[in-house]
């Protein structure tokens, strides 16, 4: 009953560590993922530019294209973000404005941003055009709101292009039926379509790819930007060239980093990994203290029988070699029922650690980045139809799948989890095996005897 | 042959030293029985302690056969009990979980009889002191007192030791049990050839001995 009792005390201890052990695993290596999706980019942004809603002082072209002196910056990608309302281009957005207008109240066709009459039922979702040096690239978040433009057809113009010409998303091009080579107004100026994109996103396959220079010249705006975007050759110096970044550029511009914005998602994942180690080294620690104290007390229990084996002449070795085999089996025992059960209970545990230390609730949707396109004057809490991003402050949203899947934490048990599982089954019976060999090696046959 | 000579130990405890044998000195021959009697405290089982290797004397000597064991190293100790020497409990200290023959072969294993022999020499052993095969399989709980000390003698004498040391043996039994156990240990020390000293406060059984010493405050004096 006793053996029994100890099995199962140590195959707690062990289940607990092997699931804590599968936990921090499945964090490490979601924290891995993660970051090594977010890529090593930094965006800059106008000082106190609002995301969709504008605001602030544009950038100049000038200032952004000197980050590229600095250590560790390969590219620098400008863009300048702009709407178009219906007054402004012979385009129609694919993206029905629906409660949107009375919500926030837009104005009538033609009134510019958010705040107008709430009783509106003629309002237009803008047309956001990005004047991007980019094109095509498949890295443009940080110029045109998130997503990953795939063409679908057509070609992308150069990035030192001053024509008129676009490259418009998928959705629009449907609303508008437009085609490589079709037209459209836009400034006033007959822009010619010469690609068509699919970002996999209602939102941003709403929106118009441009050359930078051409949407600062129909724009009226000559040389600023809305949004940069830094690349930096190594996400370990992404913290460092943001630094020199944000120094290079002063009070004028937000600087923030992928790698930021991303370690503050993260954050309750590495609580949960923080948690786990603690707990993983606590229960190894506790079964050996239990397998410890186990065998002090089968030894002092079985004093007199130690003692007759060493008067009937058993060297020590014999002796404790017993009690080191009850001790490797207890251990083994304990060791193989905790890893099953520590596999069966990972799961839940994970997402029960996942979820207590806040994880979910922070990490859902989408993480916003500083900068990126402006949309309209004024107003915030845009939900887009495709849903799942919040407006919490100054900056622009990316798309992304990284976020709001943070919490889906997959948990494995591979070799290295059965290699712990014996490595801990190992140490914890060689612990409980020295106690049970130093007690028995001080039995002096004499005393125990004499006690008789 | 044993011989023992101007044998010392005392031990320091808190409340002062206490002389548990002092200056002992006497020889037995090999199949005979020696009787020692003496009242709980007198030192009777430290002298055994000390014959049986299990403590080391302050002073003095042990001799078996021309060999000094007072001087032996732990190894040697432990050497030396395996195989030349045999103990018998008041409380028989058999191992629970092992049967009658187990426990017998327990000290061929460790005085490191052939493998092959051990049961052999396990089984001829059990018949002598009187148990059949299906007792030999029995684990101690399962024999009577008188039967768990035949199988407590019939360990003690497995690896053929020259000394047989029998702390109090009748202690936990009846009379009539603890007679044939003392008539036991006479028959196989004689057959064995080994010498037997019996420790015990019963001066009946110690009557049945070949020599008897009376032991008070650790001073050993011979009873003619």
């Amino acid at each position: 009953m006793r053996t029994v009792g100890v099995v199962v005390i140590l195959a707690v201890a062990i289940a607990l560590s092997i699931s804590m052990l599968i936990a921090r695993d499945a964090v490490t290596n979601k924290i891995n993922t993660v970051r090594a999706s977010t890529g090593n980019t930094i965006t800059v942004s106008p000082k106190g530019f609002f995301g969709f809603s504008g605001g602030g002082t544009p950038l100049k072209e000038s200032a952004v294209t000197g980050l590229l002196s600095i250590p560790n910056v390969t590219a620098v990608q400008e863009s300048l973000s702009e709407e178009l309302t219906s007054a402004k281009t012979s385009l129609k957005s694919p993206t029905p404005a629906g409660s949107l207008g009375g919500q926030f109240g837009f104005g009538s066709s033609g009134a510019s941003g958010f705040g107008g009459s709430s009783s509106s039922t003629t309002f237009s979702i803008p047309v956001r055009v990005i004047g991007t040096n980019s094109p095509g690239n498949a890295v443009v978040g940080g110029a045109n709101g998130g997503g990953t433009e795939k063409l679908t057809s057509g070609a992308a113009y150069s990035p030192t292009s001053t024509a008129d010409v676009a490259i418009v998303g998928s959705s629009l091009a449907s609303t508008n039926k437009l085609k490589v080579g079709s037209t459209f107004t836009a400034w006033s100026t007959k822009i010619t379509v010469v690609g068509i994109f699919n970002a996999g996103s209602t939102f941003t396959n709403a929106s118009v790819l441009m050359p930078l220079s051409t949407v600062q010249k129909l724009a009226s705006a000559s040389g600023d930007i809305t949004s940069a975007t830094v690349t930096v050759n190594s996400l370990n110096n992404v913290a460092s060239a943001d630094k020199a970044v944000a120094k290079e550029l002063g009070t004028a511009a937000d600087v923030t980093s992928t790698q930021a914005t991303t370690e503050a998602s993260l954050s309750p994942l590495n609580s949960v990994k923080t948690i786990s180690t603690y707990t993983l080294v606590g229960s190894v620690i506790g079964a050996a203290i239990i397998l410890l104290l186990s065998m002090l007390m089968i030894v002092r229990e079985r004093r007199r029988e130690v003692g007759v084996l060493k008067a009937l002449g058993a060297p020590n070795r014999s002796i404790i070699s017993q009690f080191i085999a009850e001790s490797v089996t207890f251990t083994i025992l304990g060791a193989a029922v905790g890893f099953v059960v520590g596999i069966l209970i990972s799961s839940p545990i994970t997402s029960a650690l996942v979820s207590a230390s806040g994880g979910s609730s922070s990490t859902s949707g989408f993480v916003r980045r500083a900068g990126g396109p402006g949309f309209g004057a004024g107003g915030s809490g845009f939900t887009p139809p495709t849903g799942g991003f919040a407006n919490r402050g100054a900056g622009s949203f990316r798309f992304g799948g990284f976020s709001n899947t943070i919490t889906q934490i997959h948990t494995s048990a591979g070799w290295s989890t059965l290699g712990f599982a014996l490595i801990a089954a190992i140490v914890i019976a060689a612990l409980g095996s020295a106690v049970a060999a130093a007690t028995i090696i001080r039995i002096r046959p004499a005393e125990v005897l004499r006690s008789e | 042959m044993l011989k023992v000579e101007n044998l010392d130990k005392t031990f320091h405890t808190g409340a002062g030293d206490v002389h548990a044998v002092q200056n002992v000195s006497f020889e037995a021959k090999d199949g005979e029985l020696v009787a020692i009697l003496g009242a709980s405290g007198s030192g009777k089982s430290t002298l055994l302690s000390l014959l049986g290797l299990l403590d080391s004397p302050d002073r003095g000597s042990i001799d078996i056969d021309g060999t000094q064991l007072a001087n032996l190293d732990s190894a040697g100790r432990t050497r030396y009990r395996s195989s030349q020497v045999g103990f018998v409990f008041q409380q028989f200290n058999l191992i629970p979980n092992l049967n009658a023959r187990e426990n017998v072969k327990l000290a061929l294993e460790f005085a490191h009889w052939p493998k092959a022999d051990r049961d052999n020499r396990a089984n001829e052993l059990l018949g002598i002191v009187g148990l059949d095969e299906s007792k030999a399989e029995r684990r101690p709980a399962k024999l009577s007192g008188g039967e768990q000390q035949r199988v407590a003698i019939a360990r003690a004498f497995a690896a053929q030791p020259q000394l047989i040391l029998a702390d109090e043996p009748t202690g936990s039994l009846d009379k009539a049990t603890g007679q044939k156990i003392v008539e036991l240990l006479r028959e196989v020390a004689t057959t064995q050839k080994a010498t037997v000293l019996v420790v015990t406060h019963d001066e009946k059984i110690a009557k049945k001995a070949d020599r008897r010493f009376e032991i008070e405050d650790g001073v050993l004096k011979e009873i003619h």
